[in-house]
C-alpha cells in the first residue's frame, strides 16, 4: 500500500512563526511536518507522509481569505496529495474558521479535507456545511488525545473512503440526519438515557443541538410613506372554491394572486385552506391572515406608498425548511426585482 | 412576521416579530365588535409596519398591546 | 390506589354460539354482540369480522383500536368519561384485560367536520407495512360501523366510538368471573428515598383548536378532550383507561395508550431505578403564545411540586403543538428537573433542524425516526386478498409522492396502497431512529 501523502494547514503560531504578534502574516508553504505535524505523521502510522505544511496567519486567513484560498489550491494543485489536514485549532476562534475555509477549498479542489477543533469553535459551524471536523478540548494540552482522533479518519478520507455517521465515526454533526435502526426500542433508550441524566453520566442526544441560522436584519424602509409594501400569508389563503387546487399542507409552491383591484378580502372571493389550524374565522374573513383591506386604508391616507399588485400565499404546515427556503427565496426575488421595499408575512 | 406564536419566529432568526392576536384570527379578533375587531387589526398591522422603519439588532418583537400603543420593543430570549 | 391487572391472552379468536374464553380461545356470539351494539338507535349497520395475525388482510378505515378491559373489582368502569360512561375515578382493585387482541373501531365517520384532520390509517395483517405496527401481530376484531346518517358529526363520532366500547364491553364481560392465567400487581409502593423522583409528562393533542368545538372527538381524559390545564393522572388511571380514544395517528389509539412500554418500563421499575411519581398529562394546541407558555410553566411547577428530580416527555402530535411540550421541557430544567423527550423528526434535507423549535435545554433527545412515511421512503403497501371495511380509500393530492401526489384520487382498498401521511411511534415501541 502507497503511504498516505498528506498536505497539512496551520496558523502561524504552530508553524513556528511566532505568536498573536505574527497574526498578520501571509502564506508560507514549508516542506515536509512543522510543528504538530510531525506527531501528525506519526498518528498517522503506516510511513505517512506530510509533504508541505501551509502556514498563515490568523488574521490574514480572516481578512484576505481569496488569497489564502488561492495559495492553498496551488499547492493542492502542485502536489496532490490523498487529503489535506487542517489544525487541531482547539478553542481559537480565527484559527478554527481558517482551517474550516482551507478544508472547503481543498474539497472544491477534489481533495478530501478534515479539520479539528472545540465544538464551540466559531469554525465548528461550517461542518453543517459539510466540512469534516473532528471534535477536540479546548486547548492544546488535548493535542494528544486531539491526533489520535484526527489520524484514522484523515488515513480514511485520504483512502477514497466514505465516512459513516458523524455519531459513529467521531466528528461534529453534518446536519445529514438519515433513518437508522438502533436496535433496541426507544422506550427503552429514553429510560437509560434519563438514569445516565439523573446519574451524571455522560450521554448524547440522539437529536445533536444547532443553534438557529441568524440572517441580518434587512436594513429599515427610509420613508414608508412612498414605499411599496407587498404581502405574503402561511395562512393558507386560497380563491373561494380552491380553483387553483393549493394543497392543504406541505406545499411544494406557493401561489402568487393580483389584487391591484381590490381594496379588501372578500369572503364571497376568499377563503382559507390549511390543514393545520381551524380555518373557519379566516373564511368569514380573509383580512386576518392578508391585511389587504387594513393597507388599503393606508394606502389611502398616504401612510405608505403603494400595496404592491400581488400577493402571495401558501399553506404553511408540514413543509420541509428546505423547501419553504426555496419558496421565501424566490418570492424574495420577485419582490426585490418588483421594487418591493418591505413586506408583512403573517403566519398562523 | 405578525404571529400569534411569536417566540418561535424569535428563536428561529425572524428579525422583526409583531405578535398577532391568536393563531386562527391572525390581525383582529372576531369576537370583538366589527369595530373593535378593525381597530385592532389596524394597530397590529401598523405596528408590523413601523417595525420596518426602524433598525433592529437581531430577533426582535415587538408588541401591539404593549402600554404605550405603539408597540414597544423586547429583545428575543 | 392498588390495581390488580389480570390478564387473559388471546390466541385465536372465532364466532361461535355463545361468548366466552376457555386457554386462549376467545369465542364470540356475532348476533348477541351485535344486537347489544344495535341498542344504541344512533347506530345504522354494524358487522363484526375477524382480522388475523398474518392474514393477507387490510381493515379501512381505522379509527381506534381497542384493547378490551373490564372491571372486576373496585370503582368505576374502564375507559370510563367516554361516551357518557361513568366518570368515577378508576385504579383501584382488580382489572382483567384479554390481551394479544384489538377492537378495531372500523367506520367512514371523519373526526370532525371542520377541515383539515382526515382519518387516513388502515392496518394490514401481514407484509412490510403490516409489520411496522403492533396491531398485525393481534387478533383483531373488527367493528365496522355506520351511524345514521341525519346526526351531527360531533355525535357521529360517539356513536361508532360508543359501539367499538360495547364490543369491548362484551368481551370482557366473558372474562370478568374468571381466574386470570396472568396477573401483575400495579402501586406506588413507598420507594427508598435515595432513589431519583421521576415524572411522565405526556402531552396529548386536544381537537378542540382544529374543529372549534371543546367537545370534538379526541383522545379523551376522563372524556374531556377539549384545552384544559395539566391533570395529574396515577399510572394506575392510564391501565383503566382514563386516557383514551384515538388521535389521528396508527400509533395514536386506545390500544397503544394502555399498553404504552415507556409508562410500562417506568411503572415496573418503581423502586428498583426510580421512584415514578406518576402522569402529567399536557393537552396541547392552544393558539396563543401566552396560553402555550402557561400551560409550559403549570406543567414544570406541578412537576416541582410533586418532587420530580426527572422527567420523560413524549407527545402525539405535530405542528404547532410541539411549542407547549419544548417550552415543557424548557421550563422543567429551568427548575432543575432533568428531561428527556421521546419524539420524532420532519425532513432533514439541507440540514434543515428537523423540530419546529429546538431550544438548547431539550438536550437530551431520543428519535423514533422521520415522521412521515414519505421521508422513510416506505413503499406502497401490497395488494390484498381481503379488505375489511370500505373498498376505496381516498387520497388527497399533496399527501403522498408517486403517482398520486398530482391529483386527489380514490383508490382500491385491496391495494397497492400508498401509506398513510404520519408514521410516528410516539411511545417508542420500536427501534427505527434517526442518525447523522
Amino acid at each position: 500500500m502507497t503511504s498516505l501523502r498528506v498536505v497539512h494547514y496551520v496558523n502561524q503560531f504552530f508553524g513556528g512563526i511566532g505568536g498573536e504578534d505574527q497574526a498578520h502574516v501571509g502564506v508560507t508553504v514549508k516542506t515536509g511536518a512543522v510543528g504538530p505535524g510531525r506527531a501528525l505523521e506519526t498518528a498517522l502510522g503506516d510511513g505517512a507522509c506530510v509533504e508541505a505544511t501551509i502556514v498563515c496567519g490568523d488574521n490574514f486567513a480572516t481578512e484576505r481569505a481569496d488569497d489564502l484560498a488561492r495559495a492553498i489550491t496551488a499547492e493542492l494543485d502542485r502536489l496532490k496529495p490523498d487529503v489535506l489536514v487542517a489544525g487541531p485549532a482547539f478553542g481559537s476562534g480565527r484559527y478554527g474558521l481558517a482551517c474550516s475555509h482551507a478544508c472547503k477549498v481543498a474539497t472544491d479542489r477534489g481533495i478530501p479535507a478534515i479539520a479539528a477543533m472545540h465544538p464551540d469553535n466559531p469554525g465548528a459551524a461550517e461542518a453543517r456545511r459539510g466540512v469534516y471536523i473532528v471534535p477536540t478540548g479546548a486547548s492544546t494540552v488535548a493535542m494528544p488525545a486531539a491526533l489520535a482522533a484526527l489520524a484514522p479518519l484523515a488515513r480514511r478520507l485520504g483512502r477514497g473512503e466514505t465516512l459513516g455517521p458523524a455519531e459513529i465515526d467521531g466528528y461534529l454533526p453534518q446536519g445529514r440526519r438519515r433513518v437508522h435502526d438502533r436496535g433496541r426500542p426507544g422506550y427503552q433508550r429514553a429510560l437509560d438515557m434519563l438514569l445516565d441524566k439523573l446519574q451524571g453520566r455522560p450521554y448524547r442526544s440522539e437529536v445533536p443541538y444547532a443553534p438557529p441560522e441568524r440572517v441580518p436584519p434587512a436594513p429599515p424602509v427610509a420613508d414608508l410613506a412612498r414605499a411599496r409594501i407587498a404581502m405574503v400569508t402561511t395562512g393558507g389563503l386560497v380563491r373561494k372554491g380552491n380553483p387553483d387546487r393549493q394543497v392543504a399542507a406541505n406545499a411544494v409552491r406557493y401561489h402568487r394572486h393580483a389584487v391591484a383591484d381590490l381594496e379588501s378580502l372578500s369572503p364571497a372571493e376568499w377563503e382559507a385552506y390549511h390543514a393545520g389550524y381551524f380555518n373557519h374565522l379566516v373564511n368569514a374573513n380573509p383580512n386576518y391572515i392578508l391585511p389587504l383591506s387594513f393597507l388599503r386604508d393606508l394606502e389611502r391616507q398616504g401612510r405608505i406608498g403603494k400595496v404592491h399588485e400581488h400577493i402571495y400565499a401558501l399553506p404553511g404546515v408540514s413543509t420541509p425548511v428546505a423547501v419553504s427556503a426555496g419558496h421565501g427565496r424566490s418570492i424574495a426575488a420577485d419582490l426585490k426585482a418588483a421594487g418591493v421595499e418591505g413586506a408583512l408575512l403573517v403566519a398562523t | 412576521m405578525i404571529s400569534a406564536i411569536y417566540n418561535f419566529a424569535l428563536t428561529t432568526g425572524a428579525n422583526r416579530v409583531i405578535r398577532g392576536a391568536r393563531i386562527e384570527h391572525v390581525c383582529g379578533d372576531p369576537t370583538l365588535s366589527p369595530e373593535k375587531d378593525y381597530a385592532f387589526g389596524m394597530r397590529i398591522v401598523t405596528t408590523a409596519l413601523r417595525t420596518l422603519t426602524v433598525a433592529v439588532p437581531g430577533p426582535t418583537l415587538f408588541d401591539p398591546m404593549a402600554a404605550g400603543g405603539s408597540g414597544e420593543a423586547t429583545h428575543a430570549s | 390506589m392498588r390495581l390488580e391487572l389480570g390478564s387473559f391472552p388471546v390466541t385465536e379468536i372465532v364466532f361461535g354460539a355463545a361468548t366466552r374464553y376457555d386457554a386462549g380461545r376467545l369465542t364470540v356470539d356475532r348476533d348477541a354482540v351485535l344486537a347489544a351494539v344495535r341498542q344504541d338507535p344512533r347506530v345504522a349497520t354494524a358487522a363484526l369480522e375477524i382480522a388475523r395475525p398474518g392474514e393477507s388482510v387490510r381493515i379501512w378505515p381505522v379509527r381506534d383500536v381497542i384493547e378490551p378491559r373490564i372491571k372486576a373489582a373496585g370503582p368505576g368502569v374502564c375507559y370510563p368519561g367516554i361516551c357518557e360512561r361513568d366518570i368515577a375515578t378508576v385504579g383501584d382493585g382488580r382489572t382483567h384485560r384479554l390481551s394479544g387482541m384489538g377492537v378495531v373501531e372500523v367506520s367512514s365517520v371523519n373526526w370532525h367536520d371542520a377541515g383539515g384532520d382526515f382519518v387516513e390509517t388502515y392496518l394490514d395483517m401481514s407484509g412490510h407495512y403490516g409489520d411496522m405496527y403492533p396491531y398485525s401481530r393481534l387478533w383483531n376484531l373488527c367493528v365496522v360501523v355506520e351511524p345514521d346518517a341525519t346526526l351531527g358529526e360531533e355525535i357521529k363520532n360517539y356513536a361508532v366510538h360508543r359501539a367499538a366500547l360495547t364490543v369491548a364491553d362484551q368481551l370482557g364481560e366473558a372474562v370478568r368471573p374468571l381466574t386470570p392465567p396472568e396477573r401483575e400487581v400495579f402501586e406506588l409502593t413507598p420507594a427508598d428515598p435515595s432513589l431519583p423522583r421521576v415524572v411522565y409528562i405526556w402531552c396529548v393533542h386536544s381537537p378542540q383548536a382544529m374543529s372549534g368545538s371543546p367537545t370534538a372527538f379526541c383522545t379523551a381524559t376522563y372524556g374531556l378532550t377539549q384545552l384544559t390545564p395539566p391533570w395529574y393522572l396515577h399510572p394506575n388511571e392510564i391501565l383503566d383507561g382514563a386516557l383514551t380514544g384515538p388521535y389521528r395517528t396508527a400509533f395514536a389509539m386506545s390500544w397503544t395508550v394502555a399498553n404504552n412500554p415507556l409508562l410500562l418500563d417506568l411503572y415496573r421499575r418503581h423502586g428498583r431505578d426510580w421512584n415514578f411519581l406518576g402522569v402529567i398529562s399536557l393537552r396541547t394546541e392552544w393558539t396563543t403564545q401566552t396560553e402555550k407558555q402557561l400551560m409550559a410553566n403549570q406543567t414544570a411547577k406541578l412537576a416541582k411540586q410533586l418532587g420530580a428530580d426527572g422527567a420523560v416527555v413524549t407527545w402525539d402530535a405535530g405542528g404547532n403543538e410541539f411549542i407547549e411540550v419544548v417550552r415543557s421541557i424548557q421550563a422543567c430544567e429551568r427548575l432543575g428537573i432533568k428531561t428527556v423527550f421521546l419524539t420524532s423528526e420532519d425532513d432533514a434535507t439541507d440540514g434543515a433542524p428537523t423540530m419546529l423549535e429546538p431550544l438548547p435545554e431539550a438536550d437530551a433527545i431520543v428519535s423514533t425516526s422521520f415522521f412521515k412515511n414519505v421521508t422513510l421512503a416506505v413503499p406502497e403497501a401490497p395488494a390484498v386478498a381481503r379488505v375489511i371495511g370500505v373498498p376505496t380509500k381516498q387520497v388527497l393530492r399533496g399527501s403522498t409522492i408517486g403517482l398520486h401526489a398530482g391529483a386527489d384520487t380514490s383508490l382500491p382498498t385491496s391495494g397497492p396502497l400508498p401509506p398513510p401521511w404520519r408514521y410516528d411511534d410516539h411511545y417508542g415501541f420500536g427501534s427505527l431512529s434517526c442518525i447523522e
